[in-house]
């Protein structure tokens, strides 16, 4: 098999596990105990977007660091790319959160710790692109922009580790949920969606990913022809 | 004595091209003159030579014997003068001065007679930059740049500002000091272009 | 080629900006202003009967810092951006060694701080009848928070100033990295004006510190590529 059909057969393989992990959501999982009517098939949903929305901020922070070190334009791209997903993801994170909060706490909104963190991270991502817009050199945008980001990766753990534990949550605890230790338990099947819906995720990031770096690459080697 | 080396340097702002791939060589006790119309690149070019910018193309390396410099261990024996940098108008002449000694650790130096030298009275030695003619202020910043005896000096527009007599002075600051360091002069006026050994325009 | 010692560059540095600030006031007028202003506002308007008595250590808490925070995002990036703005930073950049840059302008961040925090807390308590119990406990919140603080704030004052759009990109950059700062200080304080006991402000006061630290690590590491880039 060439790479190319290779990559093909793996987007096809892609959409269908999406497709498939949809539909176990809204059909298969079910239903959890504990929570209002369907509003917890949402979790299929939005944990996987939270999860990738960390993830874009831990791809952005490598690309960052390798920027720093060996100054490729390339790698600059990649931390944007990574960074412009992040942003996308953790919108969609907050709003179907907020949906959630909404449904099973009565608001929209209730800062708990967990919420306060994604609107952070939100808040790091805008920073991020607000500082790229305002430096007009490429060379040096691309350094403060790096710096910027692994400045803030530093700090966000001192976010979702300490701070948080300074306010009880509301938000239900998946991990120990897994375990089955608090609250509700999590069925297995319902585990299963739920893995199946974090690589999912993962797999879209990863294909838009690449897909952005890739439309940088040509577009940056068809300015270096229009130059030479 | 130290030799810089450039090969290739070109730099782009916003898409737009400042600077075409320039190489060649500043070397100890030649002046290297840059010549080209306003707009030519010579700042930006001057700029890259120090290391205060990145090129987005090329390369600009400090030789010391063969030895590639770090750019911690060039800075040292580097001098710069140039309109886009400016000295603290809140302290006098002569505290300028003694900051930047203090910065790069130069310890008795006679600051009042290289402000002399350069055609700075000694009454307004102790007065803030902030009161000064731009004349004035130029005089200062030459002296800046020289009072720790750099290997590689930079000059842009040197006598801009100044008058005959400003000229005249930094001319001779030049012909001092051109035997122990390597010199670059960014400049139109044909009587600065006459020190040049050596020059490269940047408009062809 | 002799040089100076990272010490002698670091206070030098410092010697420049209090002797410049001596002379303009810029920061300490912007700083001092901010604050007073918004003290006798919040003072005003609240005072010491505004609050139920059981809100009274965490809302006052809260105040103080927000206003503590405010005041100092309206002058603490000028250790920077004043560089840029006189384009005296290439001089500077050529003569000195980063990390002196960034010692000497921390230590004058820091030192505006205290100041601030020196002049406002005191003023705060009395305006707004905020009893402390613990002094002591406050005086390392204010100390240790300003310190965290001041770290922040100058690394972010170090990039906007290379950027343009500079104050408004100040407080945009500097709000999220701040935050969990925010909320350990605010902690603290609360702590320490409810409980007599030293040991009360400890939990918070770790946060603070580790934070400080790590912040500071990172600033180092990351500071020589924003100042000469």
């Amino acid at each position: 098999m060439t790479e190319r059909t290779w990559q093909k057969s793996l987007k096809w393989l892609l959409g269908f596990w999406l497709a498939g992990v949809t539909a176990a959501a809204l059909l298969w999982a079910p239903a959890a105990a504990g929570f209002q009517g369907h509003s917890f098939r949402i979790v299929f949903f939005h944990v996987p977007q939270a999860w990738v929305a960390v993830l874009a901020f831990c791809v952005n922070l490598v690309a960052s660091l390798r920027y720093l070190r060996g100054r490729k334009p390339l790698d600059d791209v990649r931390a944007t790319t990574a960074a412009r997903l992040g942003l996308l993801f953790a919108v969609l994170a907050t709003i179907t959160g907020s949906i959630f909060a909404k449904i099973e706490w009565g608001m929209f909104w209730n800062w708990d710790p967990r919420e306060t963190s994604i609107v952070i991270l939100l808040l790091i991502y805008a920073a991020y692109f607000a500082l790229r817009q305002a430096v007009a050199d490429e060379e040096r945008r691309a350094a403060l922009a790096a710096a910027y980001a692994i400045f803030a990766f530093v700090t966000m753990p001192f976010l979702i580790f300490v701070v948080p534990r300074v306010y009880a949550s509301l938000h239900p605890n998946l991990v120990e949920a897994a375990r089955g230790a608090v609250r509700f338990k999590m069925d297995p099947a319902m585990r299963m969606v739920l893995l199946g819906a974090l690589a999912g995720f993962s797999g879209l990031f990863a294909w838009l990913y690449t897909l952005e770096v890739r439309v940088a690459r040509v577009m940056a080697a068809r300015r270096a022809k229009e130059e030479a | 004595m130290v030799t810089v080396r450039f090969r290739d340097v070109a730099k782009r702002f916003g898409g737009q091209r400042v600077l075409a791939g320039v190489s060649g060589e500043l070397r100890p006790g030649r002046v290297l003159v840059v010549a080209g119309p306003n707009g030519s690149g010579k700042s930006t070019f001057l700029n890259i030579l120090a290391g205060l910018l990145r090129p987005s193309r090329g390369d600009v390396q400090y030789l010391e014997d063969d030895r590639v410099l770090d750019q911690e261990d060039w800075y040292p024996t580097l001098g710069v003068a140039a309109p886009d940098m400016a000295l603290y108008e809140e302290l006098t002449a002569f505290e300028n001065l003694q900051l930047f000694a203090r910065l790069r650790g130069v310890h008795a130096h006679d600051h009042a007679a290289l402000l002399e030298e350069l055609g700075l009275a000694a009454a307004h030695h102790h007065k803030p930059l902030g009161a000064f003619s731009s004349g004035m202020k130029q005089r200062v910043k030459l002296a800046q740049a020289v009072l720790h005896r750099p290997s590689v000096l930079l000059l842009d527009e040197p006598s801009a500002n100044l008058d005959e007599d400003g000229h005249r002075r930094v001319a001779g600051l030049v012909t001092r000091l051109r035997s122990e360091a390597a010199i670059a002069v960014a400049t139109n006026d044909p009587r600065e272009m006459a020190w040049g050994d050596a020059s490269i325009d940047l408009a062809g | 080629m002799h040089r100076s010692t990272l010490l002698a560059e670091s206070l030098a540095v410092l010697g420049k900006e209090v002797a410049s600030e001596l002379r303009r006031r810029v920061a300490l007028n912007a700083i001092g202003l901010f604050a007073v202003t918004t003290l006798v506002a919040v003072a005003y308007q609240i005072g010491p009967y505004g609050l139920a008595e059981q809100d009274r250590p965490f809302l006052l808490s809260a105040l103080l810092w927000i206003i503590l925070f405010f005041a100092a995002t309206a002058g603490l990036s000028r250790v920077f951006v004043k560089e840029e703005d006189a384009h005296t930073a290439k001089a500077l950049r050529l003569a000195a060694r980063p990390l002196a840059v960034l010692y000497g302008k921390l230590l004058f961040n820091l030192l505006l701080l205290l100041a601030l925090e020196a002049i406002i807390v005191p003023l705060y308590c009395a305006l707004m009848g905020f009893a402390v119990k613990s002094v002591g406990g406050l005086v390392l919140v204010m100390v240790a928070g300003g310190a965290a603080f001041a770290v922040t704030s100058t690394f972010v004052a170090a990039i906007i100033a290379r950027a343009s759009g500079s104050n408004a990109l100040f407080a945009i950059l500097a709000l999220p990295l701040l935050l969990p700062l925010l909320v350990a200080v605010i902690a603290g304080t609360r702590a320490a004006a409810g409980s007599p006991e030293l040991l009360a402000v400890f939990p918070a006061l770790r946060a603070v510190v580790s934070l400080g630290g790590v912040t500071m690590v990172t600033a180092i590491l990351l500071f020589p590529v924003v100042w000469r880039d």
